[in-house]
Formats: C-alpha cells, sequence, structure tokens
C-alpha cells in the first residue's frame, strides 16, 4: 500500500505540488505562530536587579480573589471547591516600614537592604528626556538598592543630599557627565539633581529593560512619596526561615526573584500572549481553510484513476486508505522545509511587533523542537482529515466510470452541506446577537463570526456561485463555459471569498475602531480652549499650579492607571483616569447620568451594563498597587474610548499609580491667559483647541491588527493563486479540445479571462457579504451606526486588490499552460 | 477527375527519431470518401494532422480549398481550419460542460459567426439526435457521442471532414451505423471525408483507399472491398 500511495505521489506530481505548497504554508505559520505564543509564554525577564540577594521579599504583585462554592453531593457529603483567579498588578504596594528591621533581627540574617523602586521622568542638561534602550523606563531607587544588583561606582562618589548616580548606559546615551544637572520629575514634584556618579553592574553599562537612578537614602521617601520599601533583600545564611516575620508579604528565591522588581521595570509579556493567542487563531483556521480545500480539489482531480483502481479490484476501503496514506506522506515531506520556514515566519513577525512597541524590546523567538512537531503533527493530521472527507464521496465513484471519458463524482452531499452551512450560520449569528460586540472581546468574536460566516459559505459553495454566475451571460461563448463549469468556479472564488471576507472583516473593524476612538477623543476635548501636556507628564501639584494661574476659567487634569475590578470572582483589568476637575468643564464625556464629583468614582456605560452597578452604589476597586478602594459611583458617562472605564479622584490615583503622573490638562481660560502660561511654565506644550493625537495604546493595537491582516493576506493571497493553478491543471484537456473545435489560443485566453472575471464577481459578492453583516453588526454595537463601507478608501483598495490577484490567479496559469506544446499531441 | 479538396506535396515530417512522412504527395477530391490506412507506425494519424493542419509539416506543401496552408502561423492557421475543416476523432473530444446542442454549434460560435441554426438541427436529426440537444456528453453512449462529434463536423459546412479512427472505440455494429452516416454525409450531401482507419472492414466504406508504410504512399485502392482491403494490407505489411 505505501509503495502504491509513493508512486501515486510521484505520478501527480503537478497535482500535488499544489497540495505540498499549501500543506508546507500551513504547517510553516501553524509552527511559527506556535513559536511565538511558546517564546512569549515562556519568556523570561532579561536581568535580575536582585542578583546579588539571596532572598527578596515584597508584596504581592497581584490582586487574588478566592472564591469558595460549596457543591453538595449525595448521601449528604458537601465538598468546599476554592478557586483562586489572579490579574497582574501595574504598580507595586509598599511593605511597612519597620518590616527590614523585624527582618534583620532573624538569626542567620547577615544584611538587609530596604528597596524603593519607583518610575521617574528625567531630562538631561539639554532638555532631552532620558531613556535607557529601546526607550526603557528609568527607575529611580535609593543608592543603598545599588548592591542589591550590584551596582558599582565607576566615577564620582555615593550622592548626598540633592544628588543622584545614573548608570553608564543612561550617561552615554543622554550625554551625560558627573557633575552635569538633571532634571527629575516624579508624581510628587520636579526636582533638579546634580550627577555625582556613574555606575553600572560588573561587565555591563545596565540593565535590560530599566535605567537606574540613585539618589541618597534621606532623599527617596520626599521624591517617590513611598510610604516604605516596595521590596527587601536579605542576605542570610542558608536555610533561614523568615516565613514568621513576614506576614502576608512574599520570600523569592532564585529566578523568581525578579518578581518583586516594580512591575513597569520588568517587559509586559501579557498583552502579547493574546496577541499572539489571535496569530495562531487567524493562521489555523486560514491553513486549515486553505488545506481543506486545496486537498479536496486534488483528489477531485484524480477521480478517473481512482476508477480506474477500482475496476483493477480496488474496494473503496483500500481507496481511502490509499488517499490517506497519500496525505500523510506528503504532508509529512512538507513538514521538512516547513519547519525552518517557520522559525523565518516568527522572527520576521516578531520583529515587525518589536518595531510596532506590540510586544517588548527584549522579546526574542525561541526555538523549540516539540512546538514544531506539533506544528507539523497538527498539518499532518489537517491534511488526512481533508484527504478522508474529500475521499468519503470519490470512492464511491463507480468502477464503469473509468471506462466513460471522464469520472464525476457522485454529487451527493447536499444535506451534510446545508447541515454544515446552517450550524455554523447559526453560531455567526449568536455570535452577533447575543456577545458585546463593543466591549473588549468585540474584535475577536468578530473574527470568530466572520470565520464561521466564511465555513458556510465554503460548504455551499457552488449552490450560492451557480445563481451568481448568471452575470456571465453577457460574456458569450467563454461565460456559457463558466456558467457551464460552476463547480470549478466555486472552488476558484472561495479563496477569494476567503481572502476578502477575513481580511476586509479585520481592517474595517479595527479602521472603525480607530475612527470612532478619535472621534471620541475629539468630542471629549471640544470644550477645552488647549491641552498642556509636558515631557512624559506633570506632577499634581504642577497641575494644580497650572488650574490655579488667573484667567483660567476651567480645567480637567487626566492621570492615566490601571484599576482592577472583580466580576464573577475574576479580577479584571481597566484602562482609568484619574481626572482632577476645576471651574467650568474642560472634559466632555457625555455624562449620561449621575454627575461628576470630586470624591466619587465614574464608569463608562460598558462597564455599567456588565457590573450591573447602579448610581449611588459603593464599588469596590482595587489600585494599581493593590490597595483596595470602596467609592461610590457618582456618574456614567459615554464617550469611553480611548480614555478608559473608570474615572477616579486624581489625588487618590496619583499616590497609587506607580508613576502618579498627569498626562494633559484640558484647559478653559480668557483670551490672553495663553502667554502667561508659557511664560509661568517653560518647560510645558500648550496645543490650543484640539489636534492631540489618538492614545498610544489605540495606535499600537491598530499597528499589530494590520500585521496580521498582512500575513493572512499573505496567506490567503498564496491560497488563491496555488487553487487556480491545480484547477487549470485540470483544464488541459478542455483546452485541448477546444483547440481542436477551432479555438484560437487569443479565444482560450479571452475565455480564461472571462471566467476569472466571473469568479472574482462572485468571489467579490460573497465576500462583501460577509463583511457586510459581520461589520454592519460589529458597527451597530459600537454607537448605534450601521455601516457597511467604514472607509471606502481601504474597501475599494481591498476589493481591488483581491479581483486584481483574482483575474491573475484565473488567467496566468492558462498562458503558462497554453505556452507549452503543439497542439497534436494534445488531441 | 474532380477538384481536389485537399493536396500534400512532396510532404516530409520528422519526429526526434523518426522520419514520420517521408515525401507524401496525395490529393483528395472534393464530394468523395477516402481512406488512409497502414500499419501502426506508418505515419497515417502524421498524415492526418498534417493535412488537417494540426501540425506544420517540416517540407513540402499542404493544400487545403485550394490554400496553402503548410506555412501559416497562429492564429491564422487555426481561423484557415476552423473554416475549412471539421474533425471526428475516436475519443470524440466534445465538451463535456457544454451540452450536444452547445457543443454542435462551438466551432461556428468559436469563429464568431452566426450558427446556421436550421441546417443543425437538420444535421442532428440526420445522426438520429433529435431530442437529446439538451443532454450533455457524459449522459450519452459513446456511439451517441460519436454522432454528436459528427453532427458538430457536418454542422459547420467545412469543404473536409477528417475523421481519426471513428469507430475504433466503438463497437462493431455502432461503428457500421456511424461508417453509414459517413457514407451517407458523402452521398447525400456531397461532403468531403478523408479518415485514417487501421479496420479493413472500415476502410470498405470509403471510395478510395490510401496505404502508407514507413512514411510513403506505397499502394491505392479504388472501390474497395474489405477482402481486397485486407489483401492489401497484408502484402504492405509483409514488405
Amino acid at each position: 500500500m505505501i509503495r502504491l500511495a509513493i508512486g501515486s505521489l510521484r505520478r501527480h506530481r503537478g497535482v500535488y505540488a499544489g497540495t505540498f505548497l499549501a500543506a508546507m504554508l500551513a504547517v510553516a505559520l501553524l509552527a511559527g505562530a506556535g513559536m511565538l505564543l511558546f517564546s512569549v509564554l515562556t519568556a523570561k525577564p532579561p536581568a535580575d536587579r536582585f542578583a546579588a540577594a539571596p532572598l527578596v521579599v515584597s508584596g504581592a504583585r497581584q490582586v487574588s480573589v478566592a472564591t469558595e462554592t460549596v457543591k453538595h453531593k449525595k448521601e449528604g457529603k458537601t465538598k468546599l471547591k476554592r478557586k483562586v483567579k489572579n490579574e497582574r498588578l501595574t504598580g507595586a504596594g509598599t511593605l511597612p516600614a519597620d518590616l527590614p528591621a523585624r527582618i534583620a533581627a532573624v538569626p542567620g540574617v547577615t544584611g538587609v537592604v530596604a528597596d524603593a523602586a519607583f518610575p521617574v521622568q528625567v531630562a538631561g542638561p539639554d532638555g532631552m528626556p532620558l531613556r535607557g534602550t529601546d526607550g526603557a523606563p528609568v527607575i529611580g531607587h535609593g543608592w543603598r538598592s545599588a548592591v542589591l544588583t550590584p551596582y558599582q561606582l565607576r566615577s564620582g562618589h555615593p550622592p548626598a543630599h540633592g544628588e543622584a548616580v545614573i548608570d553608564a548606559d543612561l550617561a552615554a546615551r543622554g550625554r551625560v557627565a558627573v557633575s552635569d544637572t538633571l532634571h527629575v520629575t516624579t508624581r510628587t514634584g520636579e526636582y533638579s539633581v546634580r550627577v555625582s556618579g556613574i555606575a553600572a553592574p560588573a561587565g555591563r553599562d545596565g540593565l535590560a529593560a530599566q535605567g537606574a537612578l540613585f539618589l541618597a537614602d534621606g532623599d527617596v521617601a520626599a521624591v517617590s512619596g513611598l510610604a516604605g520599601p516596595t521590596a527587601v533583600g536579605v542576605f542570610a545564611r542558608p536555610g533561614v526561615e523568615l516565613g514568621g516575620v513576614v506576614g502576608d508579604a512574599e520570600v523569592y528565591t532564585g529566578d523568581d526573584r525578579v518578581r518583586a522588581d516594580l512591575p513597569g521595570a520588568l517587559p509586559d509579556y501579557v498583552g502579547p500572549i493574546s496577541i499572539f493567542g489571535f496569530v495562531i487563531g487567524i493562521t489555523a483556521f486560514a491553513a486549515v481553510f486553505v488545506l481543506t480545500g486545496t486537498v479536496a480539489l486534488g483528489v477531485r482531480q484524480r477521480l478517473r484513476e481512482l476508477a480506474l483502481l477500482r475496476t483493477a479490484g480496488a474496494t473503496p476501503g483500500q481507496l481511502r486508505r490509499l488517499l490517506g496514506l497519500e496525505s500523510v506522506v506528503l504532508a509529512a515531506l512538507a513538514a521538512l522545509p516547513a519547519a525552518p520556514l517557520g522559525i523565518v515566519f516568527a522572527r520576521v513577525v516578531a520583529a515587525r511587533f518589536r518595531a510596532l512597541h506590540a510586544v517588548p524590546a527584549q522579546f526574542s523567538v525561541r526555538v523549540n523542537l516539540p512546538v514544531m512537531l506539533l506544528g507539523a503533527l497538527a498539518g499532518v493530521l489537517v491534511t488526512f482529515v481533508a484527504a478522508r472527507i474529500a475521499a468519503r464521496r470519490s470512492v464511491r465513484i463507480a468502477p464503469t466510470q473509468a471506462l466513460t471519458e471522464t469520472a464525476t463524482a457522485p454529487t451527493g452531499g447536499l444535506v451534510p452541506r446545508v447541515l454544515v452551512a446552517l450550524v455554523t450560520t447559526g453560531g455567526a449569528t449568536a455570535i452577533l446577537t447575543f456577545v458585546p460586540l463593543g466591549g473588549p472581546l468585540g474584535m475577536g468574536m468578530s473574527f470568530v463570526s466572520s470565520a464561521l460566516l466564511l465555513c458556510a459559505v465554503a460548504a455551499l459553495g457552488p449552490y450560492l456561485v451557480r445563481p451568481l454566475t448568471i452575470a456571465a451571460r453577457p460574456l458569450g461563448l467563454a461565460g456559457m463555459l463558466a456558467r457551464a463549469e460552476y463547480r470549478r468556479v466555486a472552488a476558484l472564488a472561495v479563496p477569494l471569498v476567503l481572502m476578502f471576507g477575513i481580511n476586509a472583516t479585520m481592517l474595517l473593524n479595527s479602521t472603525l475602531l480607530g475612527k470612532l476612538t478619535e472621534q471620541d477623543q475629539v468630542a471629549r476635548d471640544a470644550v477645552a480652549t488647549a491641552q498642556v501636556t509636558g515631557p512624559g507628564g506633570l506632577p499634581l501639584s504642577t497641575a494644580r499650579r497650572l488650574v490655579a494661574t488667573p484667567g483660567v476659567t476651567g480645567a480637567a487634569a487626566l492621570l492615566p492607571t490601571r484599576v482592577i475590578a472583580v466580576k464573577g470572582g475574576k479580577p479584571e483589568d481597566y484602562p482609568a483616569q484619574g481626572l482632577l476637575a476645576a471651574g467650568q468643564s474642560a472634559l466632555d464625556l457625555d455624562v449620561r447620568s449621575g454627575a461628576y464629583a470630586a470624591d466619587g468614582v465614574g464608569a463608562s456605560e460598558a462597564m455599567v451594563r456588565q457590573y450591573g452597578w447602579k448610581v449611588g452604589q459603593v464599588v469596590p476597586l482595587w489600585l494599581a498597587d493593590g490597595v483596595p478602594v470602596r467609592l461610590r459611583l457618582t456618574m456614567v458617562y459615554a464617550r469611553a474610548r480611548g480614555f478608559g472605564d473608570l474615572v477616579l479622584p486624581a489625588g487618590l490615583v496619583a499616590a497609587h499609580d506607580p508613576s502618579g503622573l498627569i498626562s494633559t490638562v484640558g484647559l478653559r481660560y480668557t483670551p490672553g491667559t495663553a502667554q502667561r502660561l508659557l511664560a509661568d511654565f517653560p518647560s510645558l506644550r500648550v496645543t490650543p483647541a484640539v489636534g492631540a493625537a489618538a492614545t498610544g495604546d489605540a495606535s499600537e493595537q491598530q499597528g499589530a491588527w494590520e500585521l496580521m491582516v498582512v500575513i493572512s493576506l499573505g496567506f490567503t493571497a498564496i491560497a488563491v493563486v496555488n487553487t487556480s493553478a491545480i484547477a487549470t491543471a485540470s483544464r488541459r484537456r478542455e483546452y485541448a479540445d477546444l483547440r481542436l473545435a477551432g479555438a484560437t489560443v487569443g479565444q482560450l485566453h479571452r475565455m480564461a479571462g472571462a471566467e476569472a472575471l466571473v469568479t472574482v464577481f462572485a468571489g467579490l459578492l460573497l465576500g462583501a457579504a460577509v463583511t457586510g453583516v459581520v461589520v454592519g453588526a460589529f458597527s451597530t454595537a459600537q454607537d448605534g451606526a450601521l455601516r457597511w463601507l467604514v472607509d471606502p478608501a481601504t474597501y475599494a483598495a481591498m476589493a481591488g486588490g483581491v479581483a486584481v490577484l483574482g483575474l491573475l490567479a484565473g488567467t496566468l496559469p492558462a498562458r503558462l499552460l497554453l505556452r507549452r506544446r503543439g497542439l497534436a499531441t494534445e488531441a | 477527375m474532380r477538384n481536389t479538396v485537399v493536396d500534400l506535396f512532396d510532404v516530409v515530417k520528422c519526429y526526434p527519431g523518426v522520419r514520420a512522412l517521408d515525401g507524401v504527395s496525395a490529393g483528395f477530391a472534393a464530394g468523395t470518401f477516402s481512406a488512409v490506412m497502414g500499419p501502426s507506425g506508418s505515419g497515417k494519424s502524421t498524415l492526418l494532422h498534417c493535412a488537417a493542419g494540426l501540425d506544420r509539416p517540416d517540407s513540402g506543401q499542404v493544400k487545403l480549398g485550394g490554400h496553402e496552408i503548410g506555412r501559416l502561423r497562429e492564429p491564422k492557421l487555426t481561423e484557415t481550419r476552423r473554416r475549412l475543416v471539421g474533425f471526428v476523432f475516436q475519443t470524440y473530444n466534445l465538451l463535456d460542460s457544454l451540452s450536444v446542442w452547445h457543443n454542435v454549434l462551438l466551432p461556428q460560435r468559436l469563429a464568431g459567426v452566426r450558427p446556421d441554426r436550421a441546417w443543425a438541427r437538420e444535421v442532428v436529426r440526420r445522426v438520429g439526435l433529435s431530442g437529446r440537444e439538451n443532454d450533455r456528453p457524459a449522459q450519452l453512449s459513446g456511439g451517441q457521442r460519436q454522432r454528436v462529434a459528427l453532427a458538430r463536423a457536418l454542422a459547420a459546412r467545412p469543404e473536409v471532414i477528417f475523421a481519426d479512427e471513428p469507430t475504433g472505440a466503438l463497437d462493431l455494429a455502432t461503428g457500421r451505423e456511424v461508417l453509414g452516416l459517413l457514407r451517407e454525409a458523402v452521398d447525400e450531401l456531397g461532403t468531403t471525408i478523408v479518415m485514417v482507419t487501421h479496420d479493413p472492414a472500415a476502410a470498405a466504406w470509403a471510395d478510395r483507399v490510401v496505404f502508407l508504410a514507413d512514411g510513403r504512399v506505397v499502394a491505392q485502392l479504388d472501390n474497395p472491398s474489405a477482402e481486397k482491403v485486407a489483401a492489401q494490407m497484408t502484402a504492405v505489411s509483409a514488405r
């Protein structure tokens, strides 16, 4: 059997080249995406600031919520089930100020270092902001923390009051020398510090992902605003137990010690997990979709040979096994070049995502053999299943068909096709109806529903395409052939539907979100006369002085942060803003109920709907450093895109957010005030009226989406060309017959062109239908407005691109085919 | 002697390693039924391909209806061919995706002329396929498919119909019916037919038989009978 399978593969090199290519690309994509996800899941922080301390104590860097459910079992027994769900914090809570002393008292402890870590905005002597490698943040510490790494002075002396030591990497980047003056901004205010020395860890200029600025230990509390240490480094003899004295705090050893560092100082690998999870989802869907179609087409091309084997005595079961075995051999062979291709793919994608800042700059792809094997295995499995499904119908072919000129597969299977279409359409309808597409799951779920609709189109392909081929009527003879060969047209149109449907949905939805976010931003800021920003942000005290400037009639200072709320026992992290408002309203949130109160909390409509909150209710929240607060809900607002789902008092946020800096202040003022503001605050930028760009977060996400569209666009484009090439190979006989009936080569080209035209028409129409349904539902869920095109230019470009590719794919293979060989030999 | 429709003068055609036609000269008169015979490899199919303009000779002249086609290039060659020539092949070569009726009209459509529907209907009636116009070739028997091919060749009123082993894939009785139709086309419609065959019984339906061996014309036989053709074939093969 295996010999027959291999022999058969050899004979049908042409047809199998297509399947091979599809399998290879699918495996490469699966393995590549798998490796990306694996790399991000297993990514280790690039450096350990606590390398020199054997033990590190810190508060929890996550909010944990435990839910206990009692299950009643039979015989009166009950079982207590405890579930703990965690959500990472973006800031670091502080430890009791007396904890270092208590730890020092433990027998066996030889040294204790109270460590403080807080983000600082630093500007060099020339006023340019100082950042670490790849734009890494600068973290402030007391000088005693230097021994934890350890950092050693290269020049100068330890910092005295009003002085600082910076790492050699920062010094080189900012061209800072000892005795230069730095401008340091933290949530407590702005400071001028003199550089007293340059330090570095052994063998390096600085740590990856964080720059270091050491202040005099006596200055730390005032500058950082921290009530206690964020971590405690402990030097002790092996085997010392700290459990008794640390209380709720965690004790870390070995590789876990980095977890005690400030979360903002470590690369964030949580965002990329969902991004790469999505990449896997898209590529897996496209790969399975394309591979299934290609394998089925390949089997159909060989119906005659299958019939011949039947006459030679092969049972349907044997044919099924033959086709299955062939597909496994083929996919396994395709996996060999696919594995290195997957590595290349993963590297290229990772590089692009790094450039888009969608993943940390330190992220690198780690090649992992089991993941590659898993990708290959998945590819082989999909090919095998697709071949068996395609074989299911084909092997029922009657042996007598081998004796006739053309073998056609039994056309049955309408019932399973309709069934598949009904189930997938039902699923898509359910998602579009019941999932709140306006929420955080909107993009993912709209993708899933378009994938389901595409499956329905693929299942019903021939039946949907057949009525559409009516468009071919004016094309004369060529159109007649296209209508007669509606199954072939359908086979070629389905990849076009996939290409247009999936990519247009993703692109249009992300464009729509971008547009709406920008609109919201503009509408929010419309009431302000000007927006004031500072390099890296400004402390609350500066904002207060700004607001108190004579001539300012209203202000809204925003302090971006993250807040955790708990839903159904699961803590979830939300973008939020601290708001300091004064005088006339300078921020239009489109308040739907309640009103702004300086000590209350505001929530977006989506948030209120999700949590079932009511105005006047006290809601429990966790701030960025993990401190729980209970605040009264005083306001529900609608304009939340690119802003956040919660609004809290700015003072509260500033005290608990790690950086705690105001990002922008919207101001209303009387004419002539702008000059005074510029004179009083020379380092700030005053931008009159609107014009603030969308927040970085939104544009990064859009960049990531566009990259995903590019990936799936590339793959689906290859699928279109590939399918077309396979189908054309089977047209050799038809072309020969047409030539003998008197068709010129030019006429054949025109026929191929006409059929391609019909194919593109059907593909675009069905693709537009899928896109329209999903984008329409998504758009309605966003703001109640029904949009089909969203962005006519993007839509036209997508449609045009798909049309051009479809026409090229439909005509080029025919051109190559007709160039070869004379006529008589084909007769 | 009647006018010739197809003329070959000293035609030479070589394939790698084989001299398939080695200076063949022959003429086929209008309104006659000619058969070309010869053992396997004698060059009879090559002769037909060159005479019909499916292949170009290496040297020598081929005239179709008075037009020299040996030196014509595409697409001129195809245009000339489809105006002057009809084909009937052993493998039918119908388009499976088109109905019987559309297959019959196909060459005229390709030529861009308005199909003569009344004539096409008459031809379809004559080959006995009235009522099957909307069927697909796959729904027909071999004999019926060959009748479609013949109707297609006749519908365009070509100067000459080339038939390449038209009965090769058919059983004896069906083959006889098809040969009868070819004969009828010549006798009643005045068509010219050149048929390649290896079957003496089929050749006996022709007015004249040309024998080929090793790429040369070695004998001719007028008003043949199956016995005389068989005897001549034995002689040719024994050479």
